[in-house]
């Protein structure tokens, strides 16, 4: 295929990744080395506010940004190095624990709590979805034709079902005497409360999403189940294979393409976990690394973002997926110089 | 019958989107209005609308798009809905116009006591003001023979004969979820025990004896709370009333309509209100309100209009179709049941929420950490200064802190 | 004789049917659950004892049930739509559908079918039953306490028809732009050895592994001051492009574009070159040839290609709720609106109907297309 038809058949979709993706990254990057800080005045200010009585008027000194001759605020940027990596990292409290050898005060650290979780979640949930997706679509195989179509269709049902519905229909499960919590102290006779230490939350969610990811795992083994070679498998019955030797020796590896499809997508989706930590509020117990970006980037009630520490975070947060990609990478780099050659 | 009601419904919505039936005038100019989408929004939009040509944007997340859109030019909002803090960010950017023209001209019903005025200029009318104090339930104390709490001591005693006697799952209910709710009870308990939260430079001033009690108060009422407290909002502790599982709360007077819903509630009539519990100094609680603000950068026409369609929501009818909604500053309010404990509490010297730019960051801080001393992940001293340095972080990239 | 040895032991296939049954009871339990909770009063929606959700009799006590009447003409009228969404409508749509535009039959089809289903379920059924429960005599008891108030709240006071249609907007033209912007790309892409393509595809899949919180805030203030910064080259019709469907569609779309045109290359990598060579050699140019050869046998991986798109853009939040207003508004941020809001036991109960009225479409979708995103994804959609 000569370049220019090449080009012009990739260009929208490349035009619409550079301008909505790239670039923002780019400026995401740059961002992550300046601050921009409005320029402060301090003065004398009287405010009146309601009371029930009457109002309530105090003069207080405050800090009030500068605003230019068309109104808008004055703003200095200012490069301020690695600061704000450092502000994340904080490698000094870091060092101090690690020489203490102290995991408590690690985990008071806020990015090194949010990475321990987020490890901990993409490596615990990895093997539980593929094992489950590997279950769920070779009892499907097995099923009758019949009901074949009305199982596939429930089963897909955790994965269709909006996110956010889905992380909130658990809080009704679950929160507070929430029906499953109900049922779970009925039957074990005595009080629970699983939502008021870490580790049943981080179970909650690793149950979560395997929930919600599961069937997607399900459907694409189940599709690859279809085109397991009957021949190989005949003859291994002939050798006299048994039923294990069969899924351990011909279909696993027939699967193993779509097994690491599923674990890259798997995690990079986990590996950027958030909804979970915002729609069970887990927040006092359990952070991840993306929603500490979010959190830096919130405005608070008065309009404060840490923009620049967002940026910092979120490109360590790509460090990190890059890293976990390696693998990945190296093998398409291959399969591309292979297919060249 | 089913049918009727559908029929009904749909002309009742017609109806009511049909324009100024209850306006003095009919507007003409196309306004649009963003503010956070509690109940009292909702009556005061609503009543709005009635002038035509009004669409209102009601967005609990409207935070994060009101200085932005209030900067556009031109603003993409003409009305804007704010609290004492979320006014702050508007106010420092200049967003928002002075008023005091239109009230001389449209203004003679509001009160004095309505009116945001900073430097003697006013830039905000007031609609309602909001604070947490004490409900209770009024059955279970007189049962036990115990006299309403006033102090924090009293309320602790309170909860431990209620969880002797074993008449509710949990004597407490409290808004701890981390986040914006657990920073709001330390800086009501903060202020009760009389601190302040800043000296000179914007520097952090919570590291102290006030701050250490106001924790060891949280901690002490989380023993007799749902150990779920660090996701429970006021939604859901409004709930925990509403199904009788807890019997005192310091609970937002804005929930206190809710008690007596025969529709949600299996105890109706047994909540009754009373002034937040005293810390050392004052009620440990603070003044809210809630009002509107007009854009800077609207066209005079618009700006006209606005104010008029504004008034016409912030008016009698409106209140008197709305009574225990809110506790409302505005004429025609006749305070209820609901509002005793609002009012006794302000009566005992609570003050304002010290909102500004500084808190802002101050509050998120103490929302994110707060949560490490109840789990007893940390002591109380220490806490207090990660959350000072939490604090200092952000408050020197803000341009706050030099 | 591979059947009769194939045969399993009797104890693997109860074991293989019960892991099943669990299974299938798992993941359909939460929906279930809340379509439940969504007929019933608030008392009885939250109560802690399963019964009480199940049979509301607090609903009941406040005259608002079903009797057996009711329940067998609810459940013939569901299993009737199931019945239609399963087995009827694919042939017709195929009957019907004018060459070429399949996919718009499927739209309309999905889309009359679910009218319909609304229009019998929440009028025709309830102005019957309520002509037949006076004569039925015990049969025409209420047995059960159930209320469809809150839909009605949902749908006709709350306005959600709006966010429904606002829905629909994006989605479609997520669906649409989406694939057809990708399936070229992804047929350059698996047509071209080059190096260039490889890194494309290379940072394509870096940008799928992006944390989007970090790109969509930096989008708000570009978009809400378009009018300034678009005004030297549109002139004074620069538009604000905050609060317009067009520009999340466009945003959404080019979030969606590293996965999809992922899929498409690996589907288009399993068609044989051969095909489009042949044609090339009969003197077609390359885009002739995709149209001629290669369309015609790509639908099952664009099927496939265009739910994911299509769940993408219907369960977005993030995107949606920042750079949408009220009256652009999509059901799912709609939906955490009114949670976020200072909400009511009531409101709550509301917003669970909401929850629901926001899964059936995707109930009808999945019955519909389950089978084709089977073949799509046998057919080689997915491949490693």
């Amino acid at each position: 295929m000569k370049f220019k038809t090449f080009a012009a058949f990739v260009a929208p979709s490349v035009f619409m990744m550079l301008l909505f993706i790239a670039f923002p990254l780019v400026s995401v990057f740059i961002q992550s080395f300046y601050v921009t800080q409005p320029v402060y005045e301090t003065v004398a200010v009287e405010t009146c506010t309601p009371g029930f009585t009457g109002q309530i008027c105090t003069t207080e000194t405050k800090s009030v940004p500068r605003l230019d001759d068309n109104g808008k605020i004055v703003e200095v940027t200012r490069f301020v190095g690695l600061e704000s990596y450092r502000n994340v990292l904080e490698p000094a409290r870091f060092w101090a624990a690690v020489k203490a050898r102290s995991w408590a005060a690690l985990q008071a650290i806020d990015f090194w709590k949010a990475l321990r979780f987020t490890l901990m979640f993409t490596l615990v949930t990895l093997p539980l979805v593929i094992g489950m997706g590997l279950a769920i679509a070779i009892v499907i195989n097995n099923a009758s034709r019949a009901i074949r179509g009305p199982v596939i269709f429930v089963s897909l049902l955790p994965f269709i079902i909006t996110p956010v519905i889905g992380a909130l229909s658990i809080n009704w499960l679950f929160r507070g005497d929430g029906i499953l919590t109900a049922g779970l102290e009925w039957w074990l006779g005595r009080d629970i409360a699983l939502f008021a230490q870490a580790w049943t939350i981080e179970l909650l969610m690793v149950l979560y999403r395997v929930w919600h990811v599961a069937p997607f795992a399900a459907i694409v083994f189940y599709a690859g189940l279809q085109t397991v070679n009957q021949d190989s498998l005949e003859s291994a019955l002939i050798d006299g294979a048994s039923r294990w030797e069969r899924l351990r020796y011909i279909i696993i590896p027939h699967l193993m393409p779509l097994i690491t499809f599923v674990a890259i997508i798997h995690l990079m989706d986990t590996y950027r976990v958030f909804e979970e930590i915002v729609g069970f509020s887990s927040q006092g117990h359990v952070i991840s690394l993306q929603w500490l970006t979010y959190d830096f980037l919130k405005p608070d009630q008065a309009g404060n973002r840490s923009i620049s520490r967002a940026s910092a975070s979120a490109m360590l947060t790509m460090i990190g997926i890059v890293i976990i990609l390696v693998p990945l990478l190296r093998r398409t780099w291959r399969d591309h110089r292979g297919a060249g050659a | 019958m089913q049918i009727r009601k559908i029929l009904l419904a749909g002309a009742m919505s017609l109806a009511s989107t049909g324009a100024w039936a209850g306006c003095a005038f009919e507007n003409t100019v196309p306004l649009k209005s963003l503010s956070a989408g509690f109940e009292a929004w909702k009556a005061v939009t609503d009543a709005m609308a009635e002038c035509g040509n009004f669409t209102a944007e009601l967005d609990q997340e409207f935070r994060e798009k009101q200085p932005e859109a209030f900067a556009a030019d031109p603003a993409l909002y003409q009305i804007g809905g704010v609290a004492n803090s979320t006014m702050v960010p508007l106010l420092n950017a200049g967003t928002i116009r002075p008023l005091d023209d239109y009230i001389a001209k449209y203004g003679q019903q509001l009160s004095a006591n309505q009116m945001i005025k900073i430097d003697g200029e006013t830039y905000a009318i007031a609609m309602m003001v909001n604070n947490q104090h004490l409900m209770y339930r009024e059955d279970i104390l007189t049962d036990l023979g115990i006299s309403v709490p006033t102090t924090w001591d009293e309320v602790l005693a309170a909860a431990e004969a209620i969880k002797a006697a074993g008449v509710v799952d949990y004597p407490l209910g409290g808004t701890f979820k981390t986040g914006w709710n657990l920073g709001e009870e330390f800086v009501n308990n903060y202020l009760g025990e009389g601190g302040a939260f800043f000296g000179d430079g914007n520097m952090p001033a919570i590291n102290n004896p006030a701050g250490v009690r106001a924790l060891e108060i949280m901690k002490a009422m989380t023993a007799y709370m749902d150990p779920e407290y660090l996701v429970s909002d006021s939604t859901y502790v409004q709930q925990q009333f509403q199904q009788g599982k807890i019997a005192m709360a310091n609970l937002w007077a804005s929930r206190a309509g809710a008690m007596d819903d025969a529709a949600e509630s299996q105890v109706v009539g047994l909540v009754k209100m009373a002034s937040a519990p005293m810390g050392s100094v004052r009620p440990a609680s603070s003044l809210w309100w809630d009002g509107v603000v007009f854009a800077t950068n609207m066209t005079e026409e618009e700006a006209d209009a606005a104010f008029r369609v504004a008034m016409e929501g912030l008016d009698r009818e409106m209140v008197e179709a709305n009574n225990d909604v809110a506790v409302w500053l505005i004429d025609g309010y006749v305070p209820g049941p609901a509002a005793e404990g609002a009012i006794a509490t302000a009566n005992n010297g609570a003050v304002p929420y010290p909102a500004s730019g500084p808190m802002g960051i101050m509050h998120t801080a103490l929302g994110n950490g707060i949560a490490d001393y109840l789990n007893g992940a940390k002591d109380a001293a220490t806490t207090l200064a990660d959350i000072e340095a939490a604090y200092l972080t952000s408050a020197k990239e803000a341009g706050l802190v030099e | 004789m591979s059947a009769r040895a194939l045969r399993q032991p009797l104890g693997l296939r109860l074991a293989s049917g019960s892991f099943l049954a669990l299974w299938c009871l798992i993941a359909a339990f939460p929906i279930v659950w809340i379509t439940v909770m969504s007929f019933k009063a608030p008392v009885d929606a939250f109560s802690s004892n399963a019964l009480h959700v199940i049979f509301g009799p607090e609903t009941l006590a406040r005259g608002k049930g079903w009797s057996v009447l009711d329940i067998v003409l609810g459940g013939a009228v569901i299993w009737a739509t199931l019945w239609l969404a399963m087995r009827a409508l694919p042939g017709a749509v195929r009957a019907w559908s004018p060459q070429g535009a399949v996919a718009l039959g499927w739209v309309l089809g999905a889309l009359g079918l679910g009218l319909g289903f609304i229009v019998v379920f929440f009028v025709a059924v309830p102005a019957l039953t309520g002509l037949l429960n006076p004569l039925a005599g015990p049969l025409g008891q209420d047995v059960i306490g159930a209320t469809t108030e809150h839909y009605r709240t949902v749908w006709i006071e709350r306005g959600f028809a709006n966010n429904f249609k606002n829905s629909l907007i994006v989605t479609t033209g997520v669906v649409t732009v989406s694939l057809t912007v990708g399936t070229l790309a992804g047929y350059g892409l698996a047509r071209s050895g080059s190096t260039l393509a490889f890194w494309i595809l290379i940072l394509a899949l870096v940008f799928r592994a992006l944390p989007h919180s970090v790109l969509v805030a930096g989008y708000l203030p570009v978009f809400i001051n378009s009018a300034e910064w678009l005004a030297p080259i549109l002139g004074d019709n620069a538009p604000t492009l905050y609060g317009k469907p067009l520009a999340v569609i466009a945003v959404l779309v080019a979030i969606n574009q590293p996965f999809t045109i992922w899929m498409l290359r690996s589907f288009f990598s399993n068609i044989p070159a051969d095909l489009d060579e042949a044609a090339r050699v009969d003197g077609c140019s390359h885009f002739q040839a995709f149209r001629r050869v290669i369309m015609p046998v790509m639908w099952p991986g664009v099927i496939t290609t265009g739910l994911f798109s299509f769940l993408l853009a219907y369960n977005d939040f993030l995107v949606t709720s920042l750079l949408l207003d009220a009256s652009n508004q999509t059901m799912v941020p709609a939906i955490a609106g009114m949670f976020n809001r200072e909400t009511t036991t009531t409101d709550q109960v509301v917003a669970v109907a909401a929850a629901v009225s926001i899964t059936a479409p995707l109930f009808l979708l999945v019955m519909a297309f389950q089978r084709q995103i089977v073949s799509g994804l046998t057919a080689g959609a997915v491949k490693g």
